[in-house]
């Protein structure tokens, strides 16, 4: 289990990165978007993986950390997808006005010689 | 005291419920937003002269040093806590005095070029001070998110093919630090368990070795993160671009952001990898030393090679953060001193200049620019042994707006190369010196050779930048024989001038200065005073 | 230790220039009162010192500048500075009175007199530091304030070149020059005069003292124009005359001679000292002599006289003998008087004459007397004939030229190179006098000259009688003062020496004999030559200024400029690049240090099957980017999905919730914004062949790497043994102290809530970001039009007269548009639960607000913009500010009743239908939060769907974007 996360990781970074240097910016929102799962999935992954522990508690009784999934990951990962969402959707925005004012899809603009 | 506990909240909170506040009215009464942002700005301002004032009593060494500040209340090292220190408190004022100059020179007419100006102003402010204030690791990641939405805003500001083009880069850019700087951080949490920096500085020499090359990894992720922010060679080419073709007074206030990266520099390499981190002292001081020194020659054969003044100023940006990162890479109290002197002094100078193009550029002819470079390369071998009488010699009257522009000009010059008689000399001089005399002056101290390559470059620089000057202030102010006066007005010259007399004040208190900046340093190098006002004296046993 | 006359001094000419400015354009009478009175002040101030140090002592006026760095602000006058300032307040008073008539009534002399005065000040801070650090500063006042007054004139070319250059070089000396003064105080421990003064075995015989010296003789040497630094003096004389008379003669050019007569006790008497500066003065002696003979310009003959002078002085310090260093002071003040009266006489001919040039000038001598046999005496004593100044100070030259110093060839050579500068000195002082005022009277002059007032002559006057004076009675005039100056520079070393002009017949004697003669005799040999010689024979082709311009531009431009192109780059790929590279590398370089040891993990088929899917999603997807977008945009939403679903699997609700709903509103965004992207274009390709092809490898084998490097990190931390993590914390008191069960609920509007307000806060900025560029939106040409699909519909609604436009599209959506309406309640009730139940179970305000506004541009889809916002209008704007406002208030709720902002407080309360909710302050944070998200994503939305609405006229398009061109064009400069 571990190990697929891992790989997968890796996989999503690679496509990622692949994308962010090609020259076109469609392939650059779309690469930053992979990049991004690639990294949520990597924070949340340094709580370690458990199954069926959502650190949602059981009020009834004590509680026992090591009961649960380690929750502030997951807090962080939350507050990366927002940012994530939103910077996306930005770049998005400044892709069409950048299409729209330079005529160029390319990330420079003018296409490179 | 009480009431100064809560004073630690302000420069984060006064700037966004503004700013928020601000979203509540109409577009069209911009000349009330324009009052409501600078009356808010001036009592930030103030907060931070409080907070300076806290910072700079608290007496030397003691705990108090740091103020720390829980916020909701939980206790450290759980909740988020804000820090201050005599570095943190510098940095707010430094912010806040830029912000107010240049917000008053945005009011003539930038920030109604298009709409939210003032409240994506405050938003930056709102983060800077987060930023400088915060004592969380992902506490800090989301206020640089903060800085960064909010100027990705304000360089867009009054949108045109070059903002939109370079703000495409510097988003680009800026999203794949952000993933790095994730990375970094929650590595960082995956091997140590905590986000309170303090806390983590405990927690260092204790990780055990089979970890420790996790950890390294995370705070190197971490800190290219922060070099592309300080616009380090080879990260930093996106700055020039970004910074100049932003609204001039957004590009002066932008001059504090690279200073973000530096400071987060200075402050967890000291405070993580200081004296007690055992053998992970000094992590990394090698890698910024060489960077910087790459920075700055890159930087000033830019600030030669510039054209047109916006490129000038931005490779002027990349000079100071070349040296600071140099300086903050050698890593010893009296260099960080003059650093911090010299980090002052060029923030207020490269942020008076941004202000001034906009002004002066009204005064010439597009074009001017090449022209006088190819002058200058090939037309200039004729003799003129004999100066004939056909012209009266008789000097020209400088038209009033133009001269006040040509001795801001002249002053900027001078700070820029670092020449007496304002305080980039001082600056230069008391970095210099802290270099050649790391025990206090007089110590028979051997000197490294990358020391002396450093004192060359960062005075050869001085040089280079005097010579670009030169060039465009004589092409500017001297050569054309009809000058086109601006039109300027009070409220755009007002906070050029008011900056300047800031570096003057500099160089007249310079003492009084140098004596805070020493102080400052001295703590920084003292990693346990830090610790101490976050945790409390409890975990002092802790510390090796 | 307090002597405020010695800080009036400084202060005011400095105070005096400032006042100037106050003065109105043209008040030119008053401003030049000013500037006599105060340099009149100085000088009296000056003589009033004399009795206080002429007994040998120092006085000094310390002031405590930046004590813990060694800088602070001290003035030390002794006999030698004395001297100096005596020079330096004596001939400015002098100037002033000459300016007076000189500048021309019609020029706005503030300004002169302003930088004027200023520099007055800083030549007088130069002499009278008493710090090292603080003699620099004063150091560069003096060549920013020559730039200024060299540049005067800035509408002459001339006049910018002279003065950029004159800048350029005495600064570099200048900067060299601090960095000298820093190698001094780290080997001294000090900048302070006096502990440098007596510290000169320590700094000797230090490892660093070679750098040192070099480093200061840099700074010297360029600012007294020496060679190989000489040559921006003569150009410097584009300068109005009086500069040159009293900056480029007598005071600035002094300073470096000075300097290195300050620091003679400390640094001379090495072998380096020695050759170095024997060099340089020698060349400079010699070059400028022959130089002069052969210039046009009347103030071009002068400046490389002068070098020629300074170049006699350099040599007499190198030397290292104290008899020598007498001859160099003593030389020192009568160069000053002779050369400022010369330049000033030169001034009153150009003046008169209405030209400099030799050539032109010819037979004054009948026009104006008195100025005439003025300049004769002067050129005299220039040239070193008996009963003159001149004539002392060059016998006592000879006597040390002839000892023996050093065994080297410099010193054997020293002798002949005297003879021969001294010849030329005669040949150029009889050519000065021949030419300009002796033969024929010319036919015509630009102006009819005459004798100038007698004020504008009497400082030429004043000068020449001093000559004179001191030339026959050296003894009883000049004589105390140079023995004080010369007894504070070498302490007990003073030598025993007399100023009588007869020594009997002695080899210095002969020596001046034969230099006078041959001088002589070459004048009349060459005379008629030189007259007509337009270039320097031998040195034809070499013009310091040429190479100056040259190498300036070689470096200063061209190199610059390959640097920047070859280390930079403007183009966003290769940033990219490297940026990843930088994190690459930063992130292996520990892990290759001491390698990674991994645990082992569980395995589980399923995961693995899914990750497959999720993995194939994502390549698929980065291969599909470049042309089929809609593909890639679905692949990319395989990829959430199956991120998703592992969230779920791995006990993470929450983020399942979240991401969920953002995978679905960043969905639409770009099916919004894909309307306004080109269309798939194959015809322009990447340019293909090799380099293309090693540039896609160089790309991929990065982008393994990556993935590689962050799969091992991630892989080798989750098989890692947890630290003990402050999330314990959390766990534990989330209900007992956070009152909410879902820890990360809890977590976000509490523990961390400050983070939350962050997070909001850059969505809000985001949202508004997008508003404004949008504002400004101008599609691109090839996008105006309509979609194919709506022209088709179009087309076929427009050919039946009944049906109106668009009826096509409207039936076709007619179905989901009334479902996607009836779903709206349904959307905001379940917004409501999500964010109800979020404290105790996953949800929470922000997957509530993206869900309601998820319902809200249902509502654009199903029925269109114009039909919404007919019916309900929604202020994004204002639900942002309001988001804000509440959770920031809500923090600060607790600030008021004294605890730290953001402190939470709790309860459970019992609500009908959904029971026992738990209504905790954070809960009103956490309706912020929903306010805000709602505020933010609708913003966004209705601001992309807007342009669908939008119709631009192609010709305003057109318009803007050549206009946006040119406007680039400029920015890419």
């Amino acid at each position: 289990m571990e190990l697929t996360l891992a790989i997968a990781i890796g996989v999503l970074t690679g496509s990622g990165v692949w994308l962010i240097l090609r020259p076109r910016t469609y392939q650059l929102v779309i690469g930053l978007s992979l990049l991004s799962y690639a990294v949520n999935l990597f924070i949340f992954s340094m709580g370690r993986l458990r199954t069926g522990a959502a650190p949602v508690l059981d009020p009834s009784g004590a509680v026992d950390p090591a009961s649960y999934a380690d929750p502030i990951p997951q807090s962080l990962v939350l507050t990366a997808i927002v940012i994530g969402f939103a910077t996306t959707a930005l770049l998005l925005v400044v892709l069409l006005a950048s299409r729209g004012l330079t005529g160029s899809d390319h990330v420079d603009g003018r296409e490179s010689h | 005291m009480e009431w100064t506990r809560h004073l630690l909240i302000v420069p984060i909170l006064l700037p966004m419920v503004t700013g928020a506040a601000l979203l509540l009215f109409d577009e069209t009464r911009h000349t009330f937003k324009a009052v409501v942002s600078i009356a808010s700005t001036v009592l930030l301002l103030v907060a931070a002269l409080a907070l300076l004032g806290i910072a700079n009593g608290a007496p030397e060494g003691s705990a108090a040093l740091a103020t720390s500040y829980a916020v909701a209340d939980w206790p450290a090292p759980f909740a988020i806590v804000l820090v201050l220190d005599r570095l943190s408190a510098l940095m707010l004022t430094v912010t806040a005095v830029l912000a107010l100059a240049s917000l008053v020179f945005s009011i003539a007419r930038w920030d109604r070029s298009g709409p939210h100006f003032h409240t994506l102003f405050q938003f930056l402010l709102m983060g800077l001070g987060g930023a400088f204030l915060t004592g969380d690791l992902f506490n800090l990641f989301v206020f640089f998110e903060v800085t960064l939405a909010a100027s990705y805003g304000l360089l867009l500001h009054g949108s045109g093919p070059f903002r939109v083009r370079s703000g495409l880069h510097y988003i680009a850019i800026n999203l794949a630090a952000s993933a790095l700087f994730l990375i970094g951080v929650s590595l960082i949490y995956g091997v140590t368990g905590t986000l309170n920096m303090a806390d983590l500085a405990l927690r260092i020499p204790g990780v055990p070795p089979e970890d420790r090359m996790l950890l390294l990894a995370g705070a190197g992720i971490l800190g290219v993160a922060f070099l592309v922010k300080a616009g380090m060679w080879p990260l930093g080419f996106w700055l020039t671009s970004a910074y100049m073709a932003a609204a001039a007074p957004v590009g002066a206030v932008f001059v504090i952001l690279t200073k973000v990266g530096i400071y987060v520099m200075l402050r967890l390499s000291l405070l993580l990898f200081g004296s007690p981190a055992g053998e992970l002292t000094g992590f990394g001081g090698t890698a910024l030393v060489a960077g910087g020194i790459a920075t700055l020659v890159f930087a000033t054969s830019g600030v030669l090679a510039s054209q047109s003044m916006g490129r000038l100023a931005g490779y002027s940006v990349l000079v100071s953060s070349g040296t600071l990162l140099a300086a903050v890479g050698m890593g010893d109290a009296a260099v960080v001193s003059g650093a911090l002197f010299y980090l002052v002094s060029s923030t207020f100078t490269t942020a008076a200049l941004f202000m001034l193009i906009e002004l002066v550029e009204r005064a010439r002819e597009p074009g001017a620019d090449l022209l006088a470079v190819t002058r200058e390369a090939y037309g200039e071998d004729k003799e003129e042994v004999v100066e004939e009488h056909e012209d009266e010699e008789v000097g020209v009257v400088m038209p009033g707006a133009l001269a006040i522009l040509g001795v801001s000009f002249g002053c900027i010059a001078l700070l820029l190369a670092g020449l007496p008689p304002l305080s980039g000399f001082l600056a230069k001089f008391a970095m210099l010196s802290g270099m050649l005399n790391l025990d206090g002056l007089g110590s028979p101290a051997e000197i490294p050779a990358r020391t002396w390559l450093l004192v060359a470059l960062v005075i050869l620089s001085g040089f280079a930048a005097l010579v670009a000057m030169m060039r465009t202030g004589i092409r500017t102010f001297w050569a054309p024989l009809e000058v086109i006066v601006p039109r300027v007005l009070v409220v755009e010259v007002a906070p050029i001038l008011a900056l300047l007399l800031l570096c003057l004040a500099m160089t007249v208190g310079g003492g009084a200065m140098i004596n805070y900046t020493e102080a400052a340093a001295r703590a920084l190098h003292d990693p346990s005073t830090y610790i101490q006002g976050v945790l409390g004296p409890i975990s002092t046993g802790a510390l090796p | 230790m307090e002597h405020y006359p010695l800080l009036l001094i400084v202060a005011l000419p400095f105070l005096a220039g400032l006042a100037a400015v106050f003065f109105p354009t043209d008040s030119r009478p008053p401003v030049t009162r000013l500037a006599g009175v105060t340099t009149l002040a100085c000088l009296a101030l000056t003589i009033s010192l004399y009795p206080s140090i002429s007994a040998g002592e120092a006085i000094q006026h310390r002031i405590e500048w930046i004590p813990s760095l060694g800088l602070n602000f001290v003035l030390r006058m002794d006999g030698f500075s004395w001297i100096f300032a005596f020079l330096v307040s004596g001939i400015g008073f002098l100037v002033v009175i000459y300016t007076r008539y000189y500048i021309s009534p019609d020029d706005p002399v503030r300004r002169f007199y302003l930088f004027f005065l200023a520099f007055t000040g800083s030549m007088l801070g130069v002499v009278l530091s008493g710090n090292l650090i603080l003699l620099v500063v004063f150091w560069e006042l003096t060549s920013i304030f020559s730039f200024l007054l060299i540049g005067y004139w800035h509408h002459h070319q001339s006049a910018r070149d002279g003065a950029r250059m004159a800048f350029t070089v005495t600064a570099i000396g200048g900067v060299a020059m601090l960095a000298g003064v820093l190698v001094i105080g780290h080997i001294v421990g000090s900048y302070d005069l006096d502990t440098v003064l007596a510290s000169g075995d320590r700094i000797r015989s230090s490892e660093l003292y070679v750098p040192a010296l070099l480093l200061i003789l840099l700074g010297t040497l360029t600012k007294s124009a020496q060679f190989p630094f000489h040559f921006w003096l003569p150009n410097a004389m584009a300068a109005p005359t009086p500069v040159s008379a009293f900056l480029h003669s007598a005071t600035m050019v002094k300073a470096g001679v000075f300097l290195m007569a300050r620091l003679w006790p400390v640094l001379s008497g090495t072998p380096e000292w020695f050759t170095i500066l024997g060099l340089a003065g020698m060349a400079s002696l010699v070059l400028g002599a022959f130089f002069a003979m052969f210039q046009q310009d009347l103030k071009g003959l002068l400046a490389y006289s002068t070098i020629s002078h300074l170049g006699l002085i350099t040599l007499l310090l190198s030397l290292g003998s104290p008899l020598a260093a007498v001859a160099a002071i003593f030389h020192m003040l009568n160069h000053a008087t002779f050369k400022a009266s010369l330049f000033m006489a030169a001034g009153i001919i150009d003046h008169e004459a209405g030209t400099r040039d030799l050539r032109k000038l010819s037979g004054l001598f009948p026009y104006m007397p008195i100025t005439g046999t003025l300049v004769m005496v002067a050129s005299a004593s220039m040239a070193g004939v008996p009963l003159l100044n001149g004539f002392l100070s060059k016998e006592m030259f000879f006597a040390e030229a002839v000892e023996t110093h050093a065994d080297s060839w410099v010193d054997a050579i020293a002798p002949y190179a005297a003879v021969i500068g001294s010849a030329f000195a005669v040949t150029y002082s009889i050519r000065l006098i021949h030419s300009i005022f002796l033969g024929a009277p010319p036919e015509s002059f630009p102006r009819h000259p005459h004798e100038p007032p007698f004020w504008m002559r009497f400082p030429v006057l004043f000068l020449v009688v001093a000559c004179l004076v001191v030339g026959i009675f050296p003894g009883y005039t000049v004589g105390p003062f140079l023995h004080a100056a010369v007894s504070s520079v070498l302490g007990s070393a003073t030598p025993a020496y007399s100023l009588a002009i007869w020594h009997g017949f002695n080899l210095p004697l002969a020596m001046s004999a034969i230099a006078l003669a041959a001088g002589f005799v070459l004048y009349l040999i060459a005379g008629n030559y030189l007259e007509h010689a337009d270039h320097v024979p031998l040195f034809g082709k070499i013009q310091g200024k040429r190479i100056f311009e040259r190498v300036m531009v070689a470096i200063s431009w061209r190199g610059a400029r390959f640097i920047e192109e070859v280390f930079g780059t403007r183009r966003l790929q290769p940033q990219m690049r490297l940026l990843v590279a930088a994190g690459v590398v930063a992130g292996a370089l520990p892990l290759l240090a001491t390698g990674l040891s991994f645990g082992s993990g569980t395995t589980d088929l399923t995961f693995a099957a899914l990750w497959c899917i999720g993995m194939v999603c994502a390549v698929a997807a980065a291969h599909e980017a470049k042309y089929h977008r809609l593909a890639a945009l679905a692949l990319l939403g395989g990829t959430g999905l199956v991120t998703c679903v592992t969230f779920v699997w791995l006990s993470a609700p929450d983020l399942a919730a979240t991401q969920l709903v953002v995978e679905i509103v960043t969905t639409v965004l770009i099916l919004l914004g894909l309307r306004w992207l080109p269309k798939r274009m194959e015809a322009l390709v990447e340019p293909g062949g090799l380099p293309a092809r090693l540039r896609r490898i160089r790309d991929l084998t990065l982008a393994v790497v990556a993935g590689a490097g962050m799969a091992a990190l991630s892989y080798a931390v989750m098989t890692r043994s947890p630290p003990d993590s402050i999330s314990d914390f959390f766990v534990q008191n989330a209900y007992s102290e956070g009152g909410g069960r879902n820890v990360v609920n809890v977590i976000l509007v509490d523990f961390r809530g400050f983070d939350t307000l962050g997070e909001i806060t850059v969505l809000g900025i985001v949202a508004l970001t997008v508003f404004a560029l949008l504002r400004r939106f101008r599609p691109a040409p090839d996008t105006i039009e309509r979609p194919e699909q709506q022209r088709i519909q179009r087309a076929k609604d427009e050919e039946d007269p009944d049906r109106s436009e668009d009826a096509t599209a409207t039936e076709y959506l007619y179905v989901p548009s009334v479902i996607m309406q009836w779903m709206f309640p349904v959307v905001i009730v379940l917004a409501a639960y999500l964010f109800l139940r979020g404290h105790d179970a996953p949800g929470g305000g922000f997957a509530a607000g993206v869900a309601m506004a998820a319902g809200f541009i249902l509502q654009y889809m199903a029925a269109g913009t114009v039909w919404v916002e007919d019916r309900l209008r929604i202020l994004p704007v204002k639900w942002i500010g309001g988001g804000l406002l509440l959770a920031a208030l809500t923090g600060l709720t607790s600030v008021l009743l004294g605890d730290p902002f953001l402190t939470s407080y709790f309860q459970y309360v019992y609500l009908p239908v959904l029971g026992k909710v738990p209504l905790a302050s954070a809960t009103v944070f956490d309706l912020g939060v929903f306010s805000l998200v709602v505020g933010a994503t609708v913003l966004m939305l209705i601001a992309i769907a807007h342009q669908s609405i939008r119709r631009l006229r192609a010709a305003r398009l057109e318009e803007e974007r050549h206009h946006g061109h040119q406007e680039e064009r400029q920015a890419w400069n």
